[in-house]
């Protein structure tokens, strides 16, 4: 076996000051690069954070920096000297790239995936001089066969040790053997004749016994890659929150842009590629704006409608710039990245009836589960709440509601509570309610439910805002349990800002409380819940806590981060 | 003040922001949408370059509309008689030589990247298939020229618009899925590039220092 012996991998000239040589032995990728003190490292080319190759980072002289999220590895052990999202954190000595030996003799970087050192290879003698290695697209073993057919003018046949000796001098070739189907042929010469001559004479060799070599093994069936062998990534590196391009991971083409009510245009999504991911009545997707922002839109998809995604967005008079960048720069043709459907808005569909509840804009999830629900046979009626007949959204989807659809045109907040106690006044265990609207909405149908007995677990609240004051009076200490890591949380800031200030926080997006994104493990202390987005029961249990508001009223929480 | 109409992601393009930014040249930008918005085949578009192809470069009562075309300006203008566009005979032709290898790039590798991450309906196995003969044969001028004592694609002490010309579809490769694992040489000489002073990177191009 070749990977018990000492084989050249690279050329000496290969590893020029600070640069980064990208190699392959037996299937493993290496990355093979000179410190400034001249030791050879050759490791395995992955980042153990997140798998980018090694090869396309930053020889920095001493380390070697991952080009993705700057992790460094230090010259000869390998191990991980600094992660900057942690930077008060010492990085453990767990975290340490694979290394495999380093030999350099007769101007070729040799390495073996032996346990124990092979015995030295057999130097060619002082002044011996590597050819330009030539890449090959086949079997080593052909690549072997085929080189052992030469006879290079000068030196003569070369046999089944590759090694030649004529009135040109000594010449040693070698296979590499890369994977499976690639190699690359190395060689090396000791001649007195000029050298620069010499090596484009074996250049061409080379190359023409690769013309020869791959055209043989085009003949042949190719053979399968080398399976990757890699260490594995620890889990808890590898589910560190991404830093860089965040959670909207899809990429969406907007299909069609239509004004569907009074400020309100509806986008259709279309995926790029690929079907996309399955969604439920109730999801909503994060959509990363062109402007930077990322934002909450609710799917309106009926059964079965999986080729495009539909969301409505309604201008918002004091928007932040989310629905604005939306209805005026966003034009049909751009491209978008959104999240894969998250839901927090599940739909049962084991209720003998189901109240759906819309204010304004909310009606968007709840069209869905309309749709779902009509699709199934299962009886619902969706009550609409709504400034006027113009601002009713989605027209042609209420159509098809007919009577089950029951609009609540320009009513007062008086007015708006007195249809609410009519909706909601009989209560039963097998009926069901959803509520989506704005936040005074939501509360006073939260309080008339209540009033009327209606048990907490059977009304589903979807709200898009969390119009509450936020209390940051508070200060305390959270300690992250996975990054080791104690912060102080003072007065006035959130345990998100500080979380995002030491580089460990996870994706947010509203901070407000409203949409779940940068929600946590709890796994100690005594929180102070001022989300809209955790149920009674979610927040009595004290197991998650949303960072972007809420806070604690213990002397520090234990963060599962 | 001159303007470039430009993409960000286009690699003829990145040649001129490169270029610029090495010798100091300032411009506007005019940013053009290639894709997905496809304005370069736009009226508005079309009345700057009835080519349709980007970058253009408009200067005064000058509109040049290639990419070439606009280095050699630069050099001639900005830097006259210097290393990037040499007045020898045997060098000059040498820079003539990669430009055109380039556009052997361009219709290569570049194909290939508007293949794979743009949609555009190109042979893809062939265009990978023609960049790597290419790289190949570049990779082995690089070795040899290595071995001669140079560092760049010409005989030249400094780098040329050969080097401008040719980076960008090289190291865009891997976005058409063309690697560059087997041309050692030539990733050597991007490393090169990466430090002339002035570079400037692009999306898809990292730097080679950390904090450049």
């Amino acid at each position: 076996m070749s990977d018990m012996t000492w084989v050249p991998v690279a050329n000496a000239s290969d590893l020029a000051p600070r640069h980064v040589f990208q190699g392959r032995l037996l299937g493993q990728e290496l990355a093979i690069w000179r410190a400034d003190d001249g030791n050879v490292n050759v490791w395995e080319n992955r980042c153990l954070h997140r798998g980018v190759r090694l090869s396309i980072g930053v020889n920095t002289g001493s380390e070697l920096v991952c080009q993705y999220h700057g992790w460094r590895y230090a010259n000869r052990n390998a191990g991980c000297t600094y992660i900057p999202a942690h930077p008060a954190d010492a990085p453990p000595h767990t975290i340490c790239n694979r290394t495999w030996p380093a030999l350099e003799q007769d101007g070729l970087i040799w390495t073996h995936f032996a346990p124990v050192d092979p015995p030295r290879p057999e130097s060619l003698g002082a002044g011996a001089l590597a050819l330009r290695p030539q890449p090959v697209a086949a079997a080593p073993e052909l690549a072997r066969a085929v080189l052992a057919g030469l006879s290079p003018e000068g030196f003569g046949p070369l046999g089944q040790d590759l090694v030649a000796s004529g009135p040109a001098g000594r010449l040693r070739l070698m296979v590499q053997a890369a994977d499976a189907g690639r190699a690359v042929l190395r060689g090396l010469v000791l001649s007195d004749e000029a050298p620069l001559p010499l090596l484009r004479r074996l250049s061409l060799v080379l190359r023409l016994a690769r013309d020869e070599i791959e055209r043989r093994a085009a003949t042949l069936p190719v053979p399968a890659p080398i399976p990757h062998r890699s260490e594995r990534v620890a889990p808890e590196l590898a589910e560190m929150p991404e830093m860089v391009s965040g959670p909207a991971r899809i990429r969406v083409r907007v299909a069609k842009k239509q004004i569907v009510g009074e400020d309100i245009v509806a986008l259709e999504l279309a995926g790029l590629r690929g079907t996309l991911p399955a969604s439920q009545p109730g999801a909503h997707i994060d959509v990363a704006l062109p402007n930077g922002l990322l934002r909450q839109y609710s799917l309106v998809n009926a059964p079965g409608e999986t080729d495009r995604y539909v969301i409505g967005i309604k201008r918002e008079a004091q928007s932040t710039g989310g629905s604005a960048a939306i209805h005026d720069s966003l034009a049909e043709g751009d491209l978008l990245a959104i999240s894969e459907p998250r839901n927090n808005f599940t739909l049962r569909r084991d209720a003998e009836e189901t109240v759906l509840i819309a204010g304004g804009i909310g009606v968007t999830p709840l069209l869905s589960m309309a749709a779902a629900l009509r699709d199934e046979g299962l009886p619902f009626t969706l009550h609409y709440f709504a400034a006027s007949a113009e601002t009713l959204a989605f027209g042609e989807r209420l159509a098809l509601l007919g009577e089950r659809m029951v609009p609540y045109l320009g009513l007062d907040a008086a007015q708006t509570t007195l249809a609410l106690q009519g909706i909601l006044k009989g209560p039963g265990a097998d009926r069901q309610v959803y509520v989506c609207g704005p936040a005074p909405m939501l509360d006073a149908a939260r309080a008339t439910a209540a009033e009327a007995g209606w048990p907490e677990a059977a009304v589903h609240f979807e709200y898009f805002a969390n119009t509450r004051e936020i209390d940051t009076s508070s200060s305390f200490r959270i300690e992250l349990a996975r990054s080791a890591l104690s912060l102080e949380v003072p007065a006035g800031r959130s345990i998100l800002s500080v979380l995002q200030e030491a580089g460990v926080a996870p994706p947010s997006s509203c901070s407000q409380g409203a949409c779940g994104t940068c929600m946590v493990r709890l796994l100690e202390g005594e929180p102070d819940h001022q989300d809209v987005y955790l149920t009674g029961a979610e927040k009595a249990a004290g197991e998650k806590i949303l960072t972007c508001v809420s806070r604690a009223k213990s002397d520090r929480l234990i963060l599962d981060l | 003040m001159p303007t470039l109409y430009d993409f960000d992601l286009s690699a003829d393009c990145y040649k001129v922001r490169l270029l610029a930014a090495i010798l100091g040249i300032p411009y506007d930008r005019h940013n053009v949408d290639f894709f997905p918005g496809m304005k370069h085949l736009s009226p508005a578009f079309l009345a700057v370059n009835p080519l349709g192809t980007l970058p253009v470069w408009d200067e005064g009562d000058l509109r040049l509309c290639s990419a070439h075309a606009i280095l050699v300006y630069l050099a001639e203008r900005h830097a006259p008689g210097g290393p990037w566009l040499p007045r020898d005979p045997a060098l000059a032709g040498e820079v003539q030589h990669w430009l055109g290898f380039a556009e052997g790039l361009a219709t290569s590798a570049g194909a290939a990247r508007l293949a794979a991450g743009m949609e555009f309906d190109l042979d893809l196995a062939a265009a990978q298939a023609r960049a790597h003969q290419l790289f190949e044969r570049m990779d082995e001028h690089l070795w040899f020229r290595e071995r001669e004592g140079g560092n760049w694609l010409c005989r030249t002490l400094q780098p040329t618009l050969a080097e401008i010309a040719c980076f960008p579809d090289v190291m865009l490769s891997e976005e058409g899925g063309i690697a560059r694992e087997d041309y050692p040489a030539l990733r050597r000489w991007s490393d090169r590039v990466k430090r002339i002073p002035g570079f400037e990177v692009m999306p898809g191009i990292f730097p080679a220092k950390i904090g450049a």
